[in-house]
């Protein structure tokens, strides 16, 4: 790890780095899960900073925020089939879990219009169906596994990726959706980011809109997705359009 | 938490602030209430150190407030608590305001402003913050002298370490040091776990 980029972490959570410092330091903190843990830390003290601060609010600013978010859309979870994110945000208490075991089912068959394995191209219908099923198991065993997470990011060219991850499994399903329309003999490509590397998640069928199962997630800790070349490559070439956390 | 605490974070105060927050986002204006009422005043005070303008602040805490009623089903447990999450937004605005164009002129006179000025000594009390306010100012005399400037003109202050560095007459990496530094001491103190 380059200490100079390290010992950004207070400056960064001051919000006192350069736009472009700024960017770099984040695209660092993806693949550093000590600065990460760091920056978490260091932003509670920053919230007690603020704290600190507080004043007594003027009513009129009560009288403005109630009257804008009366008129205010909420945006979704990231996820369109259900609450899933928003229950995800509960996961710290035990109510969730039930509601996650009881929509397990349907989020899995809404996540198993599987489009590709990670690493492996589907080349013939019955294969397909087949990885299908196995996606459709896949999936329900990653929703009930007790130490299922998810996760979300949106796509900085439009769309929102999303991870179901479980440690103990060793699997993740990953579902983008509302991705922008590549031109010809392009295709967007998963990266799996961790202290060891970058290895490649497979290629996005043209059509992708649906979930990718991932096995062997290793020390990987971000998904990434970059635009490439149709046939993929074998490291990025492009800078990501998305960086999804994976929870540890 | 998910391995993760705060000082905060173990008391019943900060979980309940999570579960409203969950709750506002199902659309429960009850929970946007008692959201607001935990969380407006340290935005507000957050937004008025960094601007100083109070209409501005005033501003500021209302985008970020409709923020939190907007975005409130993004936020996620597992990556700290709910007050750090709305608070990280309210001061990131703020900065981000201040270093707008508009905001230039206003920035020079600010800066002898911030020099002089004590921790705190223009905040208007509020009793909710008087327990936190004590305990961080008391944390911030735990720092050196050259920690103590560093955090609070990036913090405060909404300078850049470059500009922190411009005004304290210190070199870049020292102030990147002592931000680091000093706010690691400061969690220490203030018992922010990890």
């Amino acid at each position: 790890m380059d200490p100079e980029v390290h010992s950004l972490t207070g400056a960064y959570v001051c919000h006192a780095l350069e736009p472009d410092e700024r960017a770099a330091f984040e695209r660092h903190l993806a693949q550093c899960p000590t600065c990460a843990a760091e920056v978490a830390e260091l932003r509670e003290t920053a919230a007690l900073l603020a704290s600190a601060a507080a004043e007594t609010p003027p009513a009129r600013l009560k009288a403005a925020v109630d009257a804008r978010i009366a008129v205010t859309r909420q945006i979704p979870p990231l996820v369109d089939h259900g609450p899933l994110r928003a229950s995800a945000s509960a996961s710290a208490r035990p109510p969730r879990r039930r509601w996650f075991a009881a929509a397990g089912w349907g989020l899995a068959a809404a996540m198993a219009v599987v489009v590709a394995v990670l690493g492996i191209r589907v080349s013939d219908q019955q294969n397909q169906i087949d990885q299908a099923r196995q996606h459709s198991t896949t999936i329900s065993q990653l929703l009930s596994a007790p130490d299922a997470h998810s996760d979300s990011a949106s796509v900085s060219t439009g769309g929102t990726g999303t991870v179901l991850v479980s440690r103990s499994r060793d699997e993740a399903a990953i579902s983008v959706a509302g991705l922008a329309r590549l031109a010809p003999g392009k295709a967007y490509q998963l990266w799996m980011i961790g202290p060891s590397g970058t290895r490649s998640g497979g290629v996005l069928p043209a059509t992708a809109s649906d979930s990718v199962v991932a096995h062997g997630l290793g020390d990987a800790l971000t998904i990434g997705l970059t635009v490439e070349p149709a046939g993929g490559s074998t490291q990025p070439t492009t800078t990501p359009v998305m960086l999804l956390p994976m929870p540890a | 938490m998910l391995g993760r605490t705060s000082s905060k974070a173990d008391t019943g105060e900060e979980a309940s602030l999570e579960s409203h927050l969950h709750r506002v986002a199902l659309g429960d204006r009850e929970a946007f209430d008692e959201v607001y009422g935990q969380l407006a005043g340290p935005i507000l005070g957050v937004a008025r150190r960094v601007l100083r303008d109070p209409a501005q602040a005033e501003e500021v805490a209302q985008e970020v407030l409709v923020e939190i009623w907007r975005t409130a089903s993004r936020f996620d447990a597992a990556r700290g608590s709910a007050r750090a999450w709305a608070l990280t937004m309210a001061h990131a605005r703020a900065v981000d305001r201040v270093r707008s164009a508009d905001a230039a002129t206003r920035r020079e006179a600010r800066a002898a402003e911030l020099m002089v000025e004590a921790p705190f000594d223009q905040v208007v009390e509020a009793v909710e913050a008087r327990l936190d306010r004590q305990r961080v100012r008391h944390c911030l005399e735990g720092l050196t002298e050259l920690q103590r400037q560093s955090v609070t003109l990036a913090y405060y202050g909404g300078y850049t370490y470059s500009q922190v560095a411009h005004l304290l007459d210190t070199p870049l990496g020292t102030v990147k040091t002592r931000l680091r530094d000093g706010l690691a001491r400061l969690r220490d103190c203030l018992g922010v776990g990890g």
